[in-house]
């Protein structure tokens, strides 16, 4: 057996090239680890690279922009507030109601996503919603965190909210 | 009946040392294309009589001892092939381990063979006329179809077929010089209804059949943007009747909703290739060069048969030149065609089990390599044998340069292949390691868009699990597209 030095996979002798990870095994050099710069790369973000971004405040570090009404709700005590729409009868209601904000005419599911504070990262959770949730137009797979940068513009169902974080000073 | 019926063993298509296991597996390979229940076409009943005289006589061990005295030595008989095979070590370890050994092989032309004329086409385009086809692509495709027929010689053959529900006819298989008058056939053609494939196949295949000749080449171009419901099994039934009879089947997909993997299979097992345009302005390019492709072919369906050796697996096959595609592993391997001015290149990863036994050397395939020469029908039959001998020491030796090569693009290529194994079977973030790694090999070799198109895929299957429209056949045909050999120099023939 040949182990790769790259990725540690196990390959049977006389394999050239690792078929786990594509390195070369047998009568070349050891290649050298290349870097991928992925700034720059037709609509794709890094979503960890935070690192430019000043700290987000810790009470009220952000506000919901209602586009349709220009209503602000500001996200202030907790970490996570679950958005949608009240309905009568229902047990669970979600953390910010939207149903003044026209949600039901535009699609808004019971309990459509949630959004939370992680440190200094701001992240949206679809939560398996009918219409689906949208970052900046692209639409966001169920259950799967999306990190959110200042001023994005997030539609649950056709119902448009801007994110707005305020950051320390 | 012709007389005499010529060398019995290249009727059957086998060499001289034949088993009596090979004589009956080559005779019920003829039985199959010849019986006079499934051909009808003139003149080939004799051949028939002649397969199945050269069948009593070589599978009767006293009858085949007292023909094969009379025969000419084996040095008369001209060999039309020539091959060349590259190893990845000159010698395999004895050990109990399992390991891999790859061969290059390389099928040309035999030196000195007398220059041949090009090969009459007789070629069928069968193509989608479903409702999706509206708009550019459909016209597109008939302007590059009427290109094609201005193009063809004089003793080409050519038909046109359409489908959607049901198939249509639109030009008889006929001469090229009778085409002219047809061409406004081509402009009425109209997109309606749904995509059956096996109609418009079938169809196509009557047509080739009915001008069959071997010493053409015989093919059908299949063109579609859409998935076949339901039939795809009979298509693949017809892909290797069609396979037996010598006509090869290569499919050209545009868009994405076409199905990759059963094209891949069609052509797999006929010796044809598949490609993939996402942009119908390149269906004209593709749809040319593949013409090229064929009226340049010195030899057609070119086929490995074998048996396959104790203690060894063939475990990948993949056709490198002249158009890189994924072959069969299992005997018989339909090769595909080997082009006038090359060779017809493929690399076999084989896996050997265990190697304890005291032999000199081992040999992982011997097999037979036939094929048809257009302008002059059957070649003769040439051996292939891939073997090394067996070393007790374990020599370290770089691999040659061209195993190399030809492995790294191909690695790429399999990578693509696992990371849609992967999604498929719900396996997301090893899909993604995989694309990842792939995109960074991409990178290393100055292929930057292919690379972006790889990682944004990776992204794509990371959010919503799946690839994106046709993300998985661009990277696909990114990846097969590169597999191609830099040219030697010296010894072209």
């Amino acid at each position: 057996m040949i182990t790769c030095p790259n990725c540690k996979n196990e390959a049977l002798d006389g394999t050239i090239f690792c078929l786990e990870c594509g390195a070369h095994l047998v009568g070349a050099d050891p290649r050298a680890t290349q870097s991928i710069q992925t700034s720059g790369m037709g609509g794709l973000k890094d979503k960890y690279i935070i690192a430019d971004t000043p700290p987000i405040t810790t009470q009220a570090w952000g506000t919901l922009h209602i586009i349709e009404s220009g209503q602000l709700l500001p996200l202030s005590e907790r970490k996570e507030y679950t958005l949608g729409r009240v309905n009568e009868g229902q047990p669970t209601a979600p953390d910010i109601d939207l149903g003044p904000y026209r949600a039901f005419e535009n699609g808004v599911s019971r309990i459509h996503a949630i959004i939370k504070r992680i440190e200094n990262r701001i992240i949206l959770i679809d939560l398996g919603s009918s219409n689906g949730t949208f970052v900046n137009g692209v639409r966001l797979a169920a259950r799967v965190e999306t990190p959110l940068q200042n001023g994005d513009m997030i539609a649950l169902g056709k119902l448009k909210i801007q994110i707005l974080l305020s950051y320390v000073n | 009946m012709p007389n005499p019926p010529g060398d019995l063993y290249a009727i059957l298509g086998i060499l001289r040392g034949a088993s009596q296991n090979q004589v009956k597996r080559a005779y019920l390979k003829a039985v199959k294309k010849l019986h006079p229940d499934v051909n009808e076409l003139p003149g080939q009943t004799e051949l028939f009589h002649d397969v199945q005289q050269a069948y009593d006589i070589l599978s009767d061990p006293e009858k085949r001892a007292r023909y094969d005295s009379n025969l000419p030595p084996v040095s008369q008989s001209k060999p039309v092939l020539k091959t060349r095979i590259q190893y990845s070590r000159s010698s395999i370890p004895r050990q109990e381990q399992s390991q891999l050994v790859y061969a290059l092989i390389d099928i040309l032309p035999a030196p000195n063979t007398p220059p041949t004329h090009a090969p009459p086409l007789n070629v069928s385009l069968v193509l989608d006329c479903s409702t999706s086809m509206q708009g550019q692509k459909l016209d597109m495709v008939k302007a590059t179809a009427i290109q094609i027929m201005r193009r063809l010689r004089p003793q080409d053959i050519f038909s046109v077929v359409t489908f959607s529900d049901r198939a249509e006819v639109v030009i008889p298989s006929m001469r090229a010089s009778d085409l002219l008058r047809y061409e406004n056939r081509i402009h009425a053609l109209h997109p309606s209804g749904g995509t059956e494939i096996f109609q418009g196949l079938s169809a196509g295949y009557d047509e080739v059949r009915r001008y069959f000749n071997p010493a053409s080449v015989n093919h059908i171009v299949l063109l579609t943007d859409g998935r076949t419901y339901g039939d795809e099994a009979d298509c693949l039934n017809l892909s290797e009747e069609s396979a037996a009879l010598g006509v090869g089947i290569s499919g050209l997909g545009i868009g994405h909703e076409w199905n990759d993997q059963f094209i891949d299979t069609l052509a797999k097992n006929t010796g044809g290739v598949s490609m993939f345009v996402a942009d119908p302005q390149k269906i004209q390019e593709l749809l040319l060069q593949k013409f090229q492709h064929l009226a340049t072919a010195y030899a057609e369906n070119v086929a490995l048969d074998f048996e396959p050796a104790p203690d060894s697996e063939l475990v990948f096959c993949f056709r490198i030149k002249p158009e890189p595609g994924p072959l069969e592993t299992k005997s018989p391997i339909t090769l595909g065609a080997i082009p006038r001015d090359g060779a017809l290149t493929i690399m076999l990863e084989i896996r050997v089990d265990s190697l304890s036994k005291a032999f000199k050397s081992m040999e992982f395939i011997n097999g037979t390599l036939t094929a048809t020469l257009p302008g002059s029908g059957s070649a003769t039959p040439a051996p292939l044998t891939v073997q090394l001998p067996i070393a007790d020491e374990l020599f370290p030796e770089p691999p040659p340069q061209a195993i190399i090569q030809a492995l790294s693009q191909l690695t790429l290529y399999r990578m693509q292949e696992r990371a849609r194994a992967e999604v498929e079977v719900g396996n997301y973030p090893k899909a993604t390691q995989y694309l990842r790694s792939l995109a960074s090999h991409l990178m290393s070799q100055g292929e930057r868009s292919l690379a972006k198109t790889v990682l944004f895929e990776a992204e794509h299957i990371e959010r919503k699990q799946t690839f994106s429209n046709d993300g998985d056949k661009a990277i696909k045909y990114g990846t097969r597209a590169l597999i191609v050999r830099p040219p030697e120099g010296e010894d072209q023939p």
